[in-house]
């Protein structure tokens, strides 16, 4: 298609100054960063409360050490130009007459890909590792169901034990049978990272191992009209004891 | 002057197909009063008839707004056309001169006017509008979000208010780039004299200018509950206001559709002689590319809109899953639009960066190839991406894997998409004008929204941030922070071609640096409150959330306060800006080459290509005054036969 | 430009003023105390009111905009003094049906989980006969739960009119709640009643000011 490289850059020698600033910059963005990776996103996503989370805040954590050198170079690149290469006021003379330099070209695209690959696989490997849950022999199965604007919790193997928060027992794993009396809800137990949309005339499904004691919010993430923002209740994950109790206090048994 | 007529037995009198005295009179009031006046008709018979069905307020808003389109488009002339074609009349040179508003001022821009000039201020002003409008329920938004209970919108206004913002800014960043500067920039950089459907191209404009009152309608309707994505089946429940929404997407397709074949078949047959794909502007790529996509894009949310129609007005049950129906019926049809609009939106405006970036670095553009194969990528994958919006929606958990991997794979061709203007950049000569520092604020947020994007697209990792702040957060990173700053650089880079006169520039960085910050402030805070798990489009929240959210809304002041000065800048610089010379940024594609105000015909001969329009460093350095000699078109090329008959020939087809 | 900036700043405002203005505040009384099991509590009243219709309540004599809409009165804002025994009286004058969520047949979240139904205490009402429900909830972060659910038994569809009104005799719903701290929660009826819509849930149910509204704990 295009004529690529018509002109060579001949003085490239003249620019392995460039290069070494340009290294620096990045070089210190990339540690900004990675420090940041490491510290910000996690922490402002709270403490997990399931392996679930843990998996996410991990995926967060990997995704942004791996993105940070590549955002440092962008951004490394910018800022060097506008202090080394900026132009006072309009320019008197043309830049390098360069085309394109295939090299470059090639290894970006390569770089990138190597890159999404990884993603890729990390990100299967996490599905498969998040959903092993619901493969548990003996899970608790909670009915949930969300009717405009308010989630209600019933457990089918207690006793039908009915509920309008939702109890969780230590360490057990839990399927979640999701569905709705009107529009589309989603269900979302936030610090144990599950969100599972619920949708009128099917059930849809969702799986967690509670592994921390304390309560949790659970929220509507899809918006289903006039009260959508007060559609939250409260998880509580208690002991398998405690958890025994509650049942036979609301007229079930295990 | 008997003797004239009788000396051309061949063309007996013809009426004006345009139409005699009454039909020239047609401009926007006459639209509007044939709108209002259709619209009560419609309104009064739908009453009278439909009024006791179960469904009957809904097919009254229907017909009525239907009836006010109709009556608008017939009130602007749309319609004079094809029935003077029916009538077996055609259009005279004269009728196509005043068509396209020749000698007629400013009640030009108020008309069905054909110029592909006159369009795109049209376009232009509509899309500020809009912005004004969005921008406007935007600060509303922000300021009922100050804090956890702030009460100064209730549920219901808050609700209709998200769903118009989202609407309104999705229209509007859709047609910022390929309505003003696809209209008016694009055919003079190709070289040609207009459009090659100039009557389709006011078509395309005037029926958004229809449909824009019928989606307003919708604050007197109920509003719209259920955002922008107008979700099934709560919008199945929703008030009125929801026929409204449905009748403007309708329109809106149409709207689309119509420019895309416009703007398409412009660009494959109307590019100047010697303008091969490889000297073809990027921009033009980008321009095609967009329209393109959204050719196959939007009949899919029009068919989405009809689908709800027929259960909103006829008991139908497309989405209702008690009769039979789906809600992710409706969830697929509407991402299979949604996933290739944002490209739509995205891809110009990054093309007009990569247009306006060598200019401002006196550089090739690197990697030319690259940019058009990247861009094609992203064409390509963009349409088999739609369902990782419904990872958590329950539909068919398989396909996660599968949409996971063309998701990420997207990354690759807009990843090199910053190479291409990074390679542009290094070791030019960086002229930070307003337009470029749009380049560099792209660059910068961008990274942001792609990076953010790529957490998105990882399943597991989108369980968790799904329907949060962070997703809101997200995609404003991408459609403000790159479109609409591109969109910005755009309106700044091509203004002086546009108006006749340079935009205040001191104006410009202000707004530029008010925009930048404040929109980088607010959507930090968004994406903070959004990892700690804010739910999107919620009217209160817990007050864990609180101090994000008012540094959100400082932030969105500060952007309001940023786009006013822009207003500012645009309005007072169009009034009474300096004049500008007919290049004043040294470019080099054919659209610096036309005096300003450009005449109605463009090209007084057309231009014959020679080269591509990159060749920074390859010529001796012009120094960018205006006054270039060594343009590589050959513009005023001697008058040889086929230049001539290129000159002539277009004359006819074209207006 | 400058009709745009008019047109934006007009649509605005008539954005605001048609959306619907908050309704009314009704304060609970407060008229002595209680003993309740969390010690004596100052004892608050409100008396409520539900209609086939909006000519009743806040709407006006004509019915305002939907008179054919279901409705609360006489307001459908309330206000409720924190750490109090608050009693609510309802007269229930709509028919019903099959409720479709059988969890809000059942009283939840009162004192003793009962309500009195015309003198008549009950724990649940027939699922297969509910006019309404009151239910109260909230954002659970940051103030006391407070999740309140009463059904409210319907009215015979052939109840005589009681003479001088437009309505047959009520059924009297006494419930009693205590409440925590101070808090905004929001209440809506869970019995979908909003005929003509969607899952029964639009119109009057997705309205404020007819089944759904504020309650606020000072």
């Amino acid at each position: 298609m295009s004529v690529e490289p018509a002109v060579a850059d001949p003085p490239r020698r003249h620019s392995r100054i460039d290069y070494w600033r340009i290294g620096w910059i990045w070089l210190a963005l990339t540690i900004l960063l990675v420090l940041f990776s490491i510290w910000v996103p996690t922490r402002l996503m709270g403490p997990p409360a399931s392996p679930t989370m843990r998996a996410v805040e991990s995926t967060m954590r990997v995704f942004s050490i791996a993105a940070s050198p590549v955002a440092a170079l962008v951004w490394a690149v910018a800022i060097y130009s506008l202090i080394r290469w900026k132009s006072k006021g309009r320019p008197t003379e043309d830049g390098p007459a360069v085309r394109g330099y295939g090299p470059v070209t090639i290894t970006w695209a390569a770089v990138s890909t190597v890159l999404c690959v990884f993603l890729l696989i990390w990100g299967l490997a996490e599905m498969t590792s998040v959903t092993s849950a619901a493969e548990a022999s003996n899970p608790l199965v909670v009915n949930v169901t969300g009717q405009q604007w308010v989630w209600t919790f019933s457990y089918p193997d207690e006793g039908n034990v009915e509920s309008d928060q939702l109890y969780l027992p230590l360490n057990r794993p839990v399927v979640f049978h999701v569905t709705s009396k009107d529009v589309i809800h989603s269900f979302w137990v936030v610090q144990m990272g599950i969100k599972v949309d619920a949708n009128p005339g099917v059930t849809t499904k969702t799986s967690v191992t509670p592994d921390k004691l304390g309560t949790f919010d659970v929220r509507c993430a899809e918006l289903c009209g006039l009260r959508h923002a007060d559609m939250e209740t409260a998880a509580h994950v208690v002991n398998p004891a405690d958890f025994t109790t509650w049942i036979a206090q609301n007229g079930g048994h295990t | 002057m008997t003797a004239a007529v009788i000396s051309q037995p061949a063309q007996p009198h013809q009426p004006a197909a345009a139409g005699g005295g009454l039909m020239r009179r047609l401009n926007v009031g006459t639209a509007v009063a044939g709108g209002v006046i259709l619209g009560l008709i419609g309104w009064l018979v739908a009453h009278s008839l439909l009024q006791d069905d179960d469904h009957g307020s809904d097919q009254v808003v229907l017909v009525t707004l239907t009836c006010w389109a109709v009556g608008f488009m017939i009130g602007i002339g749309a319609f004079n056309g094809p029935i003077g074609w029916a009538l077996g009349r055609d259009l005279r040179r004269e009728d196509e001169l005043f068509l396209a508003g020749k000698d007629q001022g400013i009640s030009r821009y108020f008309r069905f006017t054909t110029d592909h000039k006159v369009v795109g201020i049209q376009y232009l002003v509509v899309t500020m509008v809009l912005f004004a409008l969005g921008g406007t329920l935007a600060m509303l938004i922000r300021t009922n979000l100050i804090s956890p209970h702030s009460h100064f919108l209730n549920p219901q206004t808050y609700n209709a208010i998200v769903g118009l913002h989202g609407l309104i800014m999705i229209v509007a960043t859709i047609i910022m780039v390929t309505g003003p500067f696809g209209n008016f920039i694009m055919p003079i950089m190709i070289g040609a004299r207009d459009m090659a459907f100039p009557r389709l191209n006011a078509l395309s404009l005037w029926l958004i200018v229809a449909a824009i009152p019928t989606l307003l309608s919708a604050a007197v309707l109920g509003g719209i509950p259920t955002g922008w994505v107008g979700y099934a089946p709560l919008a199945d429940q929703a008030p009125p206001g929801m026929d409204s929404y449905s009748v403007f997407i309708i329109i809106f397709a149409v709207s689309s559709a119509v420019a895309g074949a416009n703007i398409t078949t412009t660009v494959l047959t109307m590019r100047a002689r010697g303008m091969s794909w490889n000297r073809t502007p990027i921009f033009v790529y980008g321009t095609v590319a967009s329209v393109g996509l959204a050719i196959p894009a939007f009949p899919m949310f029009m068919a989405s809109q009809i689908l709800l129609q027929v259960d909103r007005t006829q008991g139908g049950q497309f989405f209702v899953a008690s009769g039979g129906g789906s809600p992710w019926l409706y969830a697929n049809l509407f991402w299979l639009m949604g996933h290739p609009e944002v490209y739509v939106i995205l891809i110009p405006a990054l093309a007009a960066l990569m247009e306006l970036t060598p200019v401002f670095s006196r550089k090739p553009l690197f990697s030319f190839n690259a940019a058009v194969i990247s861009i094609a990528g992203i064409v390509g994958l963009s349409v088999m991406v739609w369902a990782h919006h419904m990872y958590a929606s329950g539909w068919a958990p398989d396909l996660n894997g599968p949409f996971m991997l063309t998701t990420e794979m997207i990354s690759v061709p807009t990843g090199l998409l910053f190479l291409v203007i990074l390679g542009t950049v290094w070791r030019g000569r960086v002229w930070t004008t307003v337009p470029m520092m749009a380049t560099y604020a792209m660059l910068w947020n961008f990274i942001i929204g792609g990076v953010t994007g790529i957490y998105l697209s990882d399943v597991p990792a989108d369980y968790a941030l799904h329907g949060s702040m962070f997703v809101t957060a997200h995609f404003h990173y991408t459609l403000m922070g790159a479109g609409l700053t591109g969109a910005i650089g755009a309106l700044a880079y091509w203004f002086p071609k546009m108006t006749g006169r340079m935009m205040n520039e001191r104006a410009g960085y202000i707004s530029f640096w008010l925009v930048q910050i404040g929109f980088n402030v607010t959507f930090m805070g968004m994406f903070a409150v959004g990892l700690a798990g804010q739910p999107r489009r919620v009217v209160t929240y817990a007050h864990l959330f609180a101090t994000g959210n008012l540094v959100s809304t400082i932030g969105a002041y500060t952007i309001g306060i940023g786009m006013l000065v822009l207003l500012y800048a645009v309005i007072s610089s169009w009034r009474h800006g300096d004049r500008a010379p007919a290049n004043p940024w040294g470019g080099k594609t054919l659209e610096w080459t036309v005096p300003n105000p450009i005449p109605l015909e463009n090209f007084e001969v057309m231009p014959v290509v020679t080269s591509d329009f990159y060749g920074y460093g390859e010529e001796p350095s012009t120094g960018a005054d205006g006054e270039d000699a060594r343009e590589p078109v050959h513009a005023g090329a001697p008058a040889g036969p086929a230049a001539a008959v290129v000159a002539a020939a277009p004359v006819e087809g074209e207006l | 430009m400058i009709v745009g900036g008019v047109a934006a700043v007009a649509i605005t405002g008539f954005v605001l003023s048609t959306a619907g203005a908050t309704p009314g505040l009704l304060k609970a009384t407060v008229n002595g105390t209680a003993d309740t099991a969390q010690g004596q509590l100052p004892h608050a009243f409100l008396n409520l009111a539900t209609y086939p219709d909006s000519e009743a309540g806040e709407h006006g004599a004509d019915g305002g905009a939907h008179p054919d809409w279901v409705s609360y009165g006489p307001t459908s804002n309330f206000e409720v003094p924190a750490h109090s025994l608050v009693t609510i009286t309802i007269d229930q004058y709509d028919g019903g049906e099959t409720i479709t969520n059988p969890f809000f047949a059942k009283v939840r979240g009162t004192v003793d989980g009962t309500m009195t139904v015309d003198g008549k205490t009950m724990t649940e009402a027939d699922p297969d006969a509910i006019g309404h429900t009151f239910t109260i909830h909230a954002l659970p972060t940051n103030q006391d739960p407070l999740f309140v659910s009463v059904p409210l038994p319907a009215v015979s569809d052939d109840a005589p009119e009681v003479e001088g009104t437009d309505y047959p005799a009520p059924h009297v719903v006494t419930f009693s709640f205590i409440t925590g701290g101070k808090g905004e929660y929001v209440w809506n009826c869970e019995f979908p009643c909003g005929d003509g819509y969607y899952a029964k849930f639009g119109g009057p149910m997705s309205t404020q000011g007819y089944m759904s509204g504020n309650i606020n704990v000072v």
